[in-house]
C-alpha cells in the first residue's frame, strides 16, 4: 500500500518533471531570442478555404529570420508542419511533406492541400535546422480545404 | 552663336555622362529575382489605426529575408518608410525616423504614431542596405491615426 503510493508519487513527480525536460534537455543549443513569438498570420484557425492553393503567411514578433546556414543571434528560420505533430526538439527537423524548411529565409509560402481538414503549426530552426532553446512554436491550427 | 551650340554640346554630354553614371550605379547593384515582390501585409490602405499603436507585417513574395551583412543570393532586409518618398535607389538606404532598417532579419514592427495621417511603404535592400537590381519596394499606403 505504502509502496504503491511511493511509486505512484514518484509518477506524478515524473509528469511535473516532464515539461521542466522538455524545453530544457531536449532542446537545441541555440538560445531563443527572448519574448520571441511565432504565429501563423494567415490562414486564420478554423478558416475554410475555397482553393487548393493558398498563401500562408508566417508571423514572427521580436525575433529575426536568417536564411539556413547564417549563425547570427535571435534569428531562424521557417519550418511549416502540416497534418504532423512537432518534431523532437534537439535534433534537425525532418524535411519530407509534412515537414516543409524554409531555408531561403522565406516569411511566407504557397502551399497545395487536398480537400479535408488540415492542420498548421510553425516551428523557427537554427542555422543548423534545430529548434532553439527554449524552443519557438506557434499554436496548432486547423483549417479546412473545401 | 558657335559658342552656344558648343554649351548645349557640353550639357548633352554631361546628360548622357550622368545617365550612364545611374544606370551603372543600378547595374552594380546586388542582382534579384524579377519575380521578387514586397508588399504590407497589414495595415492596409486606409485603415484607420486608434490610438496610433500598430504592428505592421512585412510581405515578401518569392525572395528571402538576411539579416543586414549577410550576402546571400535572392536574400535581402526590410525597410520601412514612414512619411517620407523613396530615397535614392543607388545608395544606401538613410537610416533616421522616416527610414527605419530591420537589419536583424524582422518581418514585423510595432509603431506608435501620433493622429494625422501617415505613409508606409516597404523597400527591400542588400546586405549593405543599398537597394537590389532591379529595386524592390511595395506600394506606398496612408493610414490615419484619428
Ligand atoms: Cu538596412
Amino acid at each position: 500500500m505504502r509502496t504503491a503510493f511511493f511509486i505512484s508519487a514518484i509518477a506524478l513527480a515524473a509528469l511535473t518533471a516532464m515539461p521542466a525536460v522538455g524545453s530544457g534537455a531536449e532542446a537545441g543549443q541555440t538560445p531563443a531570442a527572448k519574448n520571441a513569438y511565432l504565429y501563423i498570420g494567415w490562414p486564420n484557425d478554423g478558416e475554410v478555404i475555397r482553393t487548393h492553393r493558398f498563401r500562408v503567411w508566417f508571423g514572427l514578433r521580436n525575433a529575426g529570420v536568417a536564411p539556413a546556414g547564417v549563425e547570427k543571434a535571435n534569428t531562424g528560420h521557417h519550418h511549416l508542419i502540416i497534418d504532423a505533430p512537432l518534431p523532437p526538439f534537439d535534433q534537425e527537423i525532418p524535411a519530407d511533406k509534412n515537414y516543409l524548411h524554409f531555408g531561403a529565409g522565406q516569411s511566407e509560402a504557397i502551399i497545395e492541400l487536398a480537400p479535408g481538414k488540415h492542420t498548421l503549426q510553425l516551428l523557427m530552426g537554427d542555422h543548423q535546422h534545430i529548434p532553439h532553446n527554449p524552443p519557438i512554436y506557434s499554436r496548432k491550427i486547423t483549417i479546412e480545404v473545401k | 552663336m558657335q559658342g552656344g551650340r558648343g554649351m548645349w554640346k557640353i550639357i548633352a554630354m554631361a546628360i548622357v555622362i550622368a545617365g550612364s553614371g545611374v544606370t551603372s550605379a543600378l547595374a552594380d547593384a546586388t542582382p534579384i529575382s524579377k519575380e521578387s515582390r514586397v508588399y504590407i501585409v497589414w495595415p492596409r490602405n486606409g485603415q484607420a489605426v486608434s490610438g496610433g499603436k500598430l504592428w505592421v507585417r512585412m510581405g515578401l513574395k518569392n525572395a528571402g529575408v538576411a539579416p543586414a551583412g549577410v550576402e546571400k543570393v535572392n536574400t535581402g532586409h526590410h525597410h520601412l518608410i514612414v512619411d517620407a518618398p523613396l530615397p535614392p535607389l543607388n545608395q544606401e538606404i538613410p537610416a533616421d525616423k522616416n527610414h527605419l532598417h530591420f537589419g536583424a532579419g524582422q518581418t514585423e514592427v510595432h509603431l506608435e504614431l501620433p493622429p494625422g495621417t501617415h505613409t508606409l511603404q516597404l523597400l527591400f535592400a542588400d546586405h549593405q542596405h543599398v537597394p537590389h537590381n532591379p529595386p524592390v519596394y511595395s506600394e506606398k499606403i496612408t493610414i490615419v491615426v484619428p
